[in-house]
């Protein structure tokens, strides 16, 4: 008995499920369910259907490369069976599926949180390197909280006007 | 069994007008200059039954067999079973002629079979290797991938000569 995976989706395909189909040079391809086989007879490429694990994988929307996929890889040489090894090797999967999970997790939310904190590095960077463009250093130099517009500041009315601009 | 066979034939009119329509609107659709290369081909497979054209994938000589009769199964022959066919088309110096009657073991069917563990297998067309009456090949190669559901239907022989088991 093997679990494998799903040639669409990439999702595992437990034992009585789904369809395999044999082209005639040998290939195998083996499908979950009847949305993915008829989207293979439809000659849809899974690397641009948006919800398989193909195109998630191929565009940077899940994680590729970490060190529990390595546990995963297909093995051909059957292991002598040994109940010892049997009870860890269990025991390892949850393991292993829960450390996976967490590290997926991370990784989406890394991606969803966005790049404010470094645009707002940015941002202050270049107001402190280029804020002489569009004020006088002399002005600065009496005043020096102009520099940043979110600080209040207790100056004439003209100057409060340019700074929403420098945003 | 007159109403079996009309729903036969009403499957089979209902795929064969499906596949005319396909063809149809592929005619039209390259014509209008849109290169859509697929057309939406839910087809239902079914058993090989009388007038069913298989190919032949062994080195006996015929190319092309007509099934005349399924062995066994009153809807038809399915993967593995053995069919009698005559044979339509054949390489001109070959073992078997044009229009021979011969003995032909189901080896790949476009219709699904279920496996003992649940699963379902299909292939690509329905191809068939030439026996003798006691079940022995008459070809000594066989091309393409063949199902292991020949095992328990004692066809040893054509899994040995097999170049990929599916």
């Amino acid at each position: 008995m093997r679990i494998e995976k799903c040639w669409f989706c990439s999702s595992t395909i437990y034992p009585g499920h789904g369809i395999q189909f044999v082209r005639n040079d040998a290939k195998i391809f083996r499908f979950c369910r009847s949305k993915c086989h008829k989207n293979f007879k439809m000659k849809r490429n899974p690397r641009k259907v948006k919800w398989t694990k193909a195109y998630r994988r191929l565009h940077g929307k899940d994680m590729t490369q970490d060190s529990t996929f390595e546990f995963e890889r297909k093995r051909n040489r059957p292991e002598r069976y040994d109940r010892n090894v049997t009870e860890n090797t269990l025991k390892a999967i949850k393991t292993i599926d829960k450390v996976r999970s967490r590290r997926e997790a991370k990784h989406i939310e890394r991606r969803k949180k966005g790049k404010k904190a470094q645009q707002m590095r940015e941002a202050v960077k270049e107001l402190e390197q280029s804020i002489s463009l569009v004020k006088a250093p002399s002005v600065l130099k009496e005043d020096p909280s102009l520099t940043l517009p979110k600080i209040k500041v207790k100056v004439s009315q003209p100057l409060a006007e340019n700074q929403p601009m420098e945003e | 069994m007159a109403a079996g066979l009309a729903s036969k034939w009403s499957l089979v009119g209902r795929s064969l007008l499906g596949g005319l329509n396909n063809n149809l609107s592929s005619l039209l659709g390259t014509s209008n200059g849109i290169t859509c290369s697929h057309s939406l081909s839910l087809q239902q497979r079914t058993f090989i039954q009388m007038r069913t054209v298989l190919k032949v994938v062994d080195n006996s000589g015929a190319k092309k067999v007509m099934c005349i009769q399924a062995l066994k199964g009153k809807k038809g022959a399915r993967l593995g079973d053995t069919i009698i066919a005559s044979v339509k088309e054949a390489h001109p110096n070959g073992k078997v002629k044009k229009g021979k009657v011969v003995y032909g073991v189901v080896v790949r069917a476009a219709m699904q079979r279920g496996r003992c563990d649940g699963s379902e297998v299909k292939f690509d067309d329905n191809a068939v290797v030439l026996v003798d009456k006691q079940g022995q090949p008459i070809g000594t190669r066989v091309f393409g991938p063949v199902p292991h559901e020949l095992r328990k239907k004692k066809h040893v022989k054509i899994l040995t000569l097999a170049g990929h088991i599916a």
